[in-house]
Formats: C-alpha cells, sequence, structure tokens
C-alpha cells in the first residue's frame, strides 16, 4: 500500500477512528477499577467519581497477586520458548529441505488443534495424573503445546518460504551443515518472524485459561486468569478488584509488545502455502 | 520435483527427520492418548450418574442420538453464525487497521501496542468487562445510548436472543481483531514496494492497486489468518461462558458450551465424546474448504 | 444454592507415600479465603490439629464458582484421586457423586442424625445410606423495607399489594427484586412460589410434579409480577444474587428476595442506602400451599478413594460439631444445621436475624429433589421457566415441555427402575 503521502490527515483520522472504539473499554475498565464497588453499580459514568486505590491494594494486600503473575509468566515464557525453538527447527525443514509428506505432518499438526479444548481435558488429567504432573510447571507447558506448536510453526513456516531460496547456498557450499546455516543465517534474517511468532504465542498462552484450571491445585501453580476467576465469590463479584487485577495482568503483556514491537513490523509474512 | 541431485535429496531427508521429529513428537506424545481416547469413547456409553449401566459399546448409537438432538443442532447453527459473523468482521477490520497502520507516521508505536492490548487480556475478564458494560442498570453502554438518545431508556441486553448476540460479537470482535491485523500488518510488510510503483506508472487506482496487488499477494497471510481465527471462533467457550452463559434459554450456547455441559455437568463421557468427534470433523472440513476456495497448495512445493 | 465462600476439599497424603519427615498424617483442605470464611476455617483447622496431633491439615482454594467447582470435582473422582479426602459439595451434588460411586458412605454409629434438622439430611442421603453431613444452611428469604412496607406479608397475594403501594408512595422503581437469570438460583426463587401454591418439583416416587396446576400457578404468579402488575422489572431475567442485592441496597426496590449473606453486606450505611431500613421473613405462601424456603448451603462428604478415611471421618466431625458451628454462626452470620445450637444465648445475639426467624426459616426450608440426575433436570427447568418469564411461551406450556423432557431424562437412564430394585446389601 502506498504510503498515502497526499492526505497525512486523513489517515491519522482513521488511526484515531480506529483506535477509540479499541481503546474506549481499556479505559472504561481503568476508570472503574479506580472506582467503589456501591458506585459502580448505582450510576454509570464515564469519569471515576470518586477514585480510590482500594481495590489495588487489596489485590496485593489481601490476595497475593504477584504469585499468578509469576506462574503465567513462566509457563507462557517456557512454552513460547521452546515452541518457537522446536517448532522454528521443524518449520525450516518444511520450507527449506525436500522431503515426501510434509502436507501429513502439516495437517497432521494443525489438526490436533481441532479438538475442542474441553474434550481433550479429562484425558489429558489422566494422563498427566498418571505421570504426576499435575499442579507443576511441567504440567501446564506440555498441554500449551499442544496449541502453541500448530501456531509456531505455521506461522514460521510461511515466514522461511518467503526468505530467498539461496540465502544458505553460500554457506553450504563453503562446507557448513545445515544446521550451522540455520543458526549463523536464516536464524538473525527471520528474528522479525520469529519476535512475531513468539509474541503472538506468549499471548495465546498467556490469556488460556481451561487448562489452567484443570491442571492446577493450588495457588502456587495457577495462572493470572484462573486466579482471576478464583476471586470470585459465590455470590459476590468483586468487580472493582478484577478489574484492577485485569489493569495489573495486561501491562506485562504491554511492556513487551511496546519492547519488541518495532522488530515485530520490520518484515514478517505467515502462512505456510503458497498463492 | 526441481532437479536436485539424489545425495542432496537423501541427506534433506535424513536432515527433514532430524528437524521435525523434535515438535511433531512433543504433539503426538500429548495429544494422541487423549484423541484417540475420545475417538473411543465417542463409540461406547458412558454415563458417570449411572455406573450400573456399565461402559457397553454402543457403536454409532451415540451419533444417532447427535443427529437427533435439537439442542445440538440449534448450538451448531449458533456457531457458525458467530464464526461467520466474527472471522469476516475480524477479516474486515484488521485488514483495515493493518492498511492504516502500514505506513510511518507519528505515535506508530504506541498506536499499534494499544490495538494490541484487548487481545492480551485474558479472555475470561474481556467477557465480564463487555458484560458489566452492557448491564442493564450499571452498564455504560445504556447510559451512552441513552444520552445520545439512540435508546428511550436502559435495554435489557441479554434476555432477547438478538440482543443478546450484540455485546458477544462486539467483544470478540474488539478482543481478536488485533490478532488479525498483525498478521495482516506483517504481510503487508513484505510486500515489494516496485509492484506497486509499476502499476502506479501504469495509471491504476488506489482501489486496483489494492485489488489485483496487494490482495493476491497476501492470500497465504490471509489464509493463516482465516485458518485459525476459523478454529478458535468454531471452538469459542470461555467468552460465551462468562458472558451470557449460553442464555438467553439457550439461544447463544455454542457447540463447546454445550459439549462442556454434557461432560461435566450431566457427566455424560460417551456422548460427549461423539460431539467433539463431531467438531473435530466440521473443522477439518472447513479447513480443506478454505484450501480449495483460495486456490492453495499445502505445501507448496513444487509437484 | 449455598453460600459457598468456603469450599473445602480436605487432602490427605499417605503417610507411606507422602511426607515421611513429620511422621504425621498430612491432611490438605481447600477453602477460599474469601472475607472472614478463611481465617475462621484456619482458627477451627489449626484447633482440630491441637486436638489430633498426628494429624496435619493443609489448607487448598478452589473455585468458588460452583460450575467450576462441580467440574473440578468430576475430574478429580473420576480419575480415582486420593485427595481431596474431604469435599465440600453443594446440597444438589451429594446424589449425583453418591450415585457415581465417588463418596464413601458414612456409617459410624456416632453420628446423631437427629441432632440436625431433617431437611438438610434429605440432600445428605441417597438409596438410604448417609453420604455427607450438613455443614450450613442457606435459607431463601423475604427482605422487605421498613420504611416502605408495615409488616411482614401474610401471604404472596399481600406481597404483591405491599410492593404495588410501596412503588407508588415511596417512589422507588421496582416492586421486588429477585434472581431471575437461567441458573440454579432461578430454581430456588421458583421452589418458593411452588411451594407457597403446595406443589413440588418431584414426589418421593421419582414421579415429576413439575407441570400440575399449582406449578402453573406459581410460575403465572411469577410472570405477572413482570408483565402485568409490572412490580418485577425485565432486568430480573440477567440478575444473579449481586445484582439483585445492589438494587435493593441501592434503594431502589421494596422487597427482595436474597440468601442471608446480603442481610450483613448491607449493613454499612457508608455503602448502603438501606443500611437500618430493612427486615426479613420467610417467603409468604397462598392459599393451599405453605411458607417455602429454598433449602441451599454445603455439605462435607468423604472421598471414596482416600487413604485415610478415619482422620477424614474425624475432621468431617468436627467441622460440623455444634462449638464450630456456632463459631461459624457468630463470626460469619451462617445458619447451623443442628437444631440445638439454636438455644444459645451467643447465637442469639450474633445472628443477623432474630434466632427464631432463622430456625424457623431452616426448619421449613425444602430441599430440591434428590437424585443423581438433579444438575440435567434443573437445567432443563431453568430453560422453560426463563422462556415464560420471558414471555416467549405461556407458564403451562414451559411446564408441560419441562416436566416432558424431565420425565424423558428419566426414563433414558432408567432410575426408576434401578430406585425400585430390591436392595440386597444391609445399608
Amino acid at each position: 500500500m502506498t504510503a498515502r503521502a497526499e492526505r497525512p490527515w486523513l489517515r491519522t483520522l482513521i488511526v484515531v477512528a480506529l483506535l477509540i472504539p479499541i481503546a474506549f473499554p481499556l479505559y472504561w475498565a481503568l476508570a472503574a477499577s479506580l472506582t467503589s464497588e456501591a458506585a459502580l453499580f448505582s450510576d454509570p459514568s464515564l469519569w471515576p467519581s470518586d477514585p480510590m486505590l482500594s481495590h489495588y491494594r487489596a489485590l496485593f494486600a489481601t490476595r497475593d497477586f504477584w504469585t499468578p503473575v509469576r506462574n503465567s509468566l513462566v509457563v507462557a515464557g517456557v512454552t513460547t520458548l521452546f515452541c518457537v525453538t522446536v517448532g522454528s527447527l521443524a518449520a525450516y525443514a518444511l520450507a527449506r529441505l525436500e522431503f515426501r509428506g510434509k502436507a501429513l505432518i502439516l495437517g497432521f499438526i494443525l489438526a490436533v488443534s481441532m479438538f475442542p479444548q474441553i474434550s481433550i481435558v479429562s484425558p489429558l488429567y489422566l494422563l498427566l495424573r498418571a505421570m504426576r504432573l499435575i499442579n507443576t510447571y511441567p504440567g501446564l507447558i506440555m498441554p500449551y503445546m499442544t496449541f502453541a506448536m500448530p501456531l509456531t510453526v505455521w506461522l514460521l513456516v510461511g515466514y522461511f518460504r518467503q526468505l530467498p531460496k539461496d540465502l544458505e547456498e553460500a554457506a553450504l557450499v563453503d562446507g557448513a551443515s545445515r544446521l550451522v546455516a540455520f543458526v549463523r543465517i536464516i536464524v538473525p534474517l527471520a528474528m522479525p518472524g520469529l519476535a512475531t511468532t513468539a509474541i503472538l504465542t506468549f499471548i495465546y498462552c498467556w490469556n488460556e485459561f481451561l487448562f489452567a484450571l484443570s491442571f492446577t491445585l493450588g495457588p502456587e501453580r495457577q495462572t493470572v486468569p484462573v486466579a482471576i476467576a478464583l476471586f470470585r465469590g459465590e455470590y459476590q463479584v468483586p468487580w472493582g478488584e478484577i478489574l484492577a487485577a485485569s489493569v495489573i495482568a495486561t501491562a506485562p503483556v504491554a511492556a513487551i509488545v511496546l519492547l519488541f514491537q518495532r522488530r515485530i513490523v520490520q518484515g514478517l509474512t505467515s502462512g505456510a502455502v503458497k498463492g | 520435483m526441481s532437479g536436485r541431485a539424489d545425495p542432496r535429496l537423501t541427506q534433506d531427508r535424513r536432515l527433514a527427520v532430524a528437524f521435525v521429529t523434535p515438535a511433531v513428537s512433543v504433539i503426538a506424545l500429548i495429544a494422541i492418548f487423549p484423541l484417540l481416547w475420545t475417538v473411543w469413547n465417542s463409540l461406547h456409553l458412558q454415563d458417570l450418574r449411572m455406573p450400573w449401566l456399565g461402559r457397553p459399546f454402543v457403536g454409532a448409537d451415540n451419533y444417532v442420538e447427535l443427529a437427533r438432538d435439537p439442542r445440538f443442532w440449534s448450538s451448531l447453527g449458533h456457531t457458525l453464525f458467530f464464526t461467520v459473523v466474527t472471522v469476516s468482521l475480524e477479516l474486515v477490520l484488521g485488514f483495515g487497521i493493518a492498511l492504516a497502520m502500514n505506513s510511518a507516521f507519528r505515535g506508530r508505536g504506541a498506536a499499534r501496542a494499544t490495538s494490541l492490548l484487548p487481545w492480551a487480556i485474558p479472555t475470561v475478564v474481556a467477557a465480564l468487562l463487555w458484560r458489566f458494560m452492557f448491564d442493564s442498570q450499571a452498564g455504560i453502554a445504556n447510559a451512552l445510548l441513552v444520552a445520545i438518545g439512540v435508546l428511550e431508556r436502559p435495554m435489557v441486553w441479554f434476555i432477547e436472543a438478538t440482543t443478546a448476540w450484540i455485546p458477544v460479537i462486539l467483544s470478540d470482535v474488539w478482543k481478536t481483531t488485533p490478532f488479525v491485523a498483525i498478521l495482516l500488518l506483517a504481510g503487508l510488510q513484505n510486500i515489494d514496494r516496485s509492484l506497486y510503483e509499476a502499476a502506479e506508472v501504469d495509471g491504476a487506482s488506489a482501489w486496483w492497486r489494492l485489488w489485483h496487488v496487494t490482495i493476491p499477494l497476501l492470500k497465504p497471510t490471509i489464509f493463516v489468518a482465516l485458518i485459525f481465527r476459523t478454529l478458535d471462533a468454531f471452538r469459542v467457550f470461555d467468552l460465551l461462558y462468562a458472558l451470557t452463559g449460553g442464555g438467553p434459554g439457550t439461544a447463544t450456547e455454542p457447540i463447546a458450551l454445550y459439549t462442556h455441559t454434557i461432560i461435566l455437568q450431566h457427566l455424560r463421557f460417551g456422548y460427549g465424546a461423539a460431539l467433539s468427534v463431531v467438531v473435530f470433523v466440521i473443522t477439518f472440513a472447513l479447513a480443506l474448504i478454505y484450501i480449495r476456495g483460495l486456490g492453495l497448495r499445502l505445501s507448496g512445493e513444487e509437484r | 444454592m449455598h453460600r459457598a465462600a468456603v469450599c473445602a476439599a480436605v487432602a490427605l497424603i499417605a503417610c507411606g507415600g507422602g511426607d515421611e519427615d513429620s511422621g504425621r498424617t498430612v491432611i490438605t483442605i481447600s477453602s477460599s479465603v474469601v472475607g472472614t470464611d478463611g481465617p475462621l476455617l484456619r482458627r477451627q483447622l489449626d484447633r482440630f490439629m491441637r486436638m489430633h496431633p498426628t494429624i496435619e491439615v493443609r489448607l487448598h482454594r478452589v473455585s468458588d464458582d460452583a460450575t467450576q467447582r462441580h467440574q473440578l470435582f468430576v475430574q478429580w473422582l473420576n480419575a480415582r484421586a486420593g485427595d481431596p479426602d474431604v469435599l465440600e459439595l453443594d446440597v444438589v451434588w451429594t446424589s449425583e457423586f453418591a450415585a457415581a460411586g465417588w463418596l464413601l458412605p458414612l456409617e459410624d454409629p456416632s453420628i446423631d442424625t437427629a441432632a440436625f434438622f431433617p431437611g438438610t439430611l434429605r440432600a445428605c442421603r441417597w438409596a438410604g445410606a448417609l453420604y455427607a453431613l450438613p455443614w450450613y444452611a442457606d435459607v431463601g428469604l423475604l427482605y422487605r423495607r421498613t420504611d416502605l412496607v408495615p409488616r411482614e406479608p401474610a401471604s404472596l397475594d399481600e406481597l404483591a399489594t405491599f410492593a404495588q403501594r410501596g412503588i407508588t408512595n415511596g417512589g422507588v422503581p421496582f416492586g421486588i427484586a429477585w434472581m431471575g437469570a437461567r441458573y440454579e438460583g432461578l430454581v430456588t426463587v421458583f421452589v418458593e412460589y411452588l411451594g407457597g401454591f403446595g406443589g413440588q418439583i418431584m414426589d418421593d416416587s421419582m414421579n415429576v410434579t413439575v407441570g400440575a396446576p399449582e406449578a402453573v400457578r406459581a410460575l403465572t404468579f411469577m410472570r405477572d409480577q413482570i408483565a402485568r402488575w409490572k412490580i418485577a422489572p425485565n432486568d430480573v431475567l440477567t440478575w444473579h444474587e449481586e445484582e439483585t442485592r445492589f438494587a435493593f441496597q441501592n434503594g431502589r426496590a421494596v422487597f427482595m428476595r436474597n440468601w442471608p449473606y446480603a442481610y450483613s453486606a448491607m449493613a454499612d450505611s457508608a455503602q448502603s442506602r438501606v443500611a437500618g431500613k430493612y427486615a426479613v421473613s420467610p417467603m409468604p405462601a397462598a392459599a393451599g400451599g405453605h411458607p417455602t424456603a429454598a433449602l441451599g448451603g454445603a455439605q462435607l462428604a468423604i472421598n471414596r478413594w482416600t487413604e485415610h478415611p478415619d482422620a477424614a471421618f474425624a475432621l468431617v466431625q468436627f467441622i460440623t460439631a455444634p462449638e464450630q458451628q456456632l463459631e461459624r454462626a457468630v463470626a460469619i452470620g451462617e445458619f447451623p444445621t443442628r437444631r440445638a445450637v439454636y438455644d444459645e444465648p451467643s447465637l442469639r445475639a450474633a445472628l443477623a436475624i432474630p434466632a427464631d426467624d432463622a430456625r424457623r426459616a431452616v426448619e421449613s426450608a425444602t430441599p430440591r429433589p434428590v437424585t443423581p440426575l438433579y444438575t440435567q433436570l434443573s437445567e432443563i427447568l431453568q430453560i422453560e421457566l426463563h422462556r415464560a418469564l420471558a414471555g416467549q411461551v405461556m407458564p403451562d406450556a414451559a411446564l408441560a415441555a419441562a416436566a416432558e423432557k424431565m420425565n424423558a431424562a428419566i426414563e433414558r437412564t432408567g432410575l426408576r427402575e434401578y430406585m425400585r430394585r430390591p436392595v440386597t446389601s444391609s445399608r
């Protein structure tokens, strides 16, 4: 798309128009997290009438919110790291090497994520329990791979295929092995693609709820979505604290995104298919 | 086949095994047992509330019951409706956002980060947030709509099927358009500028360039966005569970929520397994349709 | 529906397979730490551990959301996990779990069943055996604005009249607020009107009687509140407990039907606009019925695959003992399930509502049908009730459809035949 240099104000207008509906609920969540519960339920308003930090204080004083944040970071981080590493190898092979059965492999990888999560929770639980992995980090990371790996592989296959074909030729001619060529040449060039895939996978894992609920037993291993869900009393829904928690829960992700966003958009294409 | 020498082929194959095996085996290790277990279970009657019935093999009985189950069909309809509407909206809006973000402007970084935030919020939280915004008494949606005169008085959104879908769709579009936008943006960035310039030189309009240059080159990216969004939309659960609970009645119940109820509330594991297999088959079929429809070859290699 | 502010799952880790160092039996107990429940339970557990130096009890927390808890319990028990050893069950789950073979029958002769309210025990039994002990009771109560209503309404009709007057004279928008969203709470509300007109959902032989004329009258009464007399807003159809409470708390309703937890929740004048201006009573009845309160609460049961049944049982007995029940009532205001506790002077001083009213309410409380199919049957009923209340079908058609589907569900499982079979083993 051309840069529309002729009418910059139009572009700004469009961007702002798009950002308002995106940002409004976020703003409102922030405003509501600073309001008392009774006020929330009586008169909805755009501005917090009597801003107060008590929900945030309650989050860290009466509830230990650091632990779920830590757990989420560990689980999402390790899953992402592992899937991007292992997945990029597989994606490289699928994109650049010659062998039969690629469609089958890609199809299998994708098919695994076609079962509704709810149906594989029970057998997965039995499996994890047999391996004594309930309420452990590996006990979450492994199930997460069932959806993280397909995403990673598919995204990266497309990206690798876009890279010029003879990139590794020079290195290979010089006698380097495929693996070395991969690490030394492909990976640095593919950084933007790897970064984007990592971010998307990370957020996917960060949001996951059902597996985290089913395979953890206590706060020492529960992740952020589960912890927030546990805020609920039987009847009482502490909206203020839930919203405060969601503001805090989004912060690490927002930080990561801001840090890496330039890398993300330096050029990446995804898709395992050719037009 | 490209004209590569034979030894290279064998070496490639060996390397391929080495590179691909870790990923595939990890997935297989974790997923194979649950998948096979589910398929096997779908052929049995298993109602945990009635252990005296045992766990007999009943063949296709569960599937026959499924075909006759009106709640299954309506939940399937809801799911298809939800999938079609949200995926189309997200594709179009995501594309728009990607186009807008594609050029350089001040604050681009912050704009991109902001547009990604909705997706970073846990689904359950986003659903609660939207439910609260559309609350009939305390919701900001009613307050705003009444204030600007669109509504006469506050509306109770969640007791009518038609109005209940609105917050559902809005919240899903709000939450997942960023995912599509990021993917498409990345694809856009990779399109060679010279192609546009050539078209411009030939006198092509912006619209023509969009249709005949951008979109065709974006097809692979569109496919990935489509397939993953469709898979997720088809299996939607968290959002509807927290937002409407499937109500009013069962008017917004998606098939994953129905399966959840069958398995974990009614303890009918056999029937629930059959439901899961059906979901799998349908999503598989959708994937194939996309591939054919977009005219894509899965492996991308010359055959 | 019960106040599951504490959901206790006690997990015992085998001495042999688990902690070797302390030489003690290690128990893990799950509990929510919302509000004052957590510290209270911890105090009681500490006391238990002092009394039983060889048993260690650990806290483990599960979700308060009933559906999620149910899901987790199903998963664990289906996988034959030995922990949690002691389960806090919603009153409607015990028969389901007992039928599935997941609970240990409580056969100890030291259990004094006569000490508990019969209504609370009904939900603890299945197929003639006792599977749980009642922990605390939740009963549906009618809250009224003392400044808008002269006295406790003597009948359902009087309730409607007072509500109407309250709207006109008091200038409040709603006559009555109750939980009408499509969930279990709606069934608890319905059960009270149903009993008030003399009906019931199922009789003791598991025949579905929810399609009877009394039921139609009850549902029509509820529907009229919304559609004809306009004393209840359409919004109730999306309300759970909290939305209902806030409607009343913000001074917008003359009456409210809710659980006891709301009483102390609304007492703070800084947050509540009705502090000091409300009172409670059981829901009244119509002619031909009797005042009915839906019985909620929680029960404690023992996991069938526990490795320490004796320790688990000791814990169950301890927590449901009179001293602990009294302490709980005084600290949190939850209603005890033992009759004698209501005579204690400290209870009289501590309960939010007068102890006699509380005892009356628990005594007249009706459990929902005790059957392993309850969750499924309730769901059918919820859907049809909600449709009728939303005006999409007429009450008689809705209840007829509900009765038919409930019957079909029972038929398909062969439950009636199973219940009628001769019981060979000793119970």
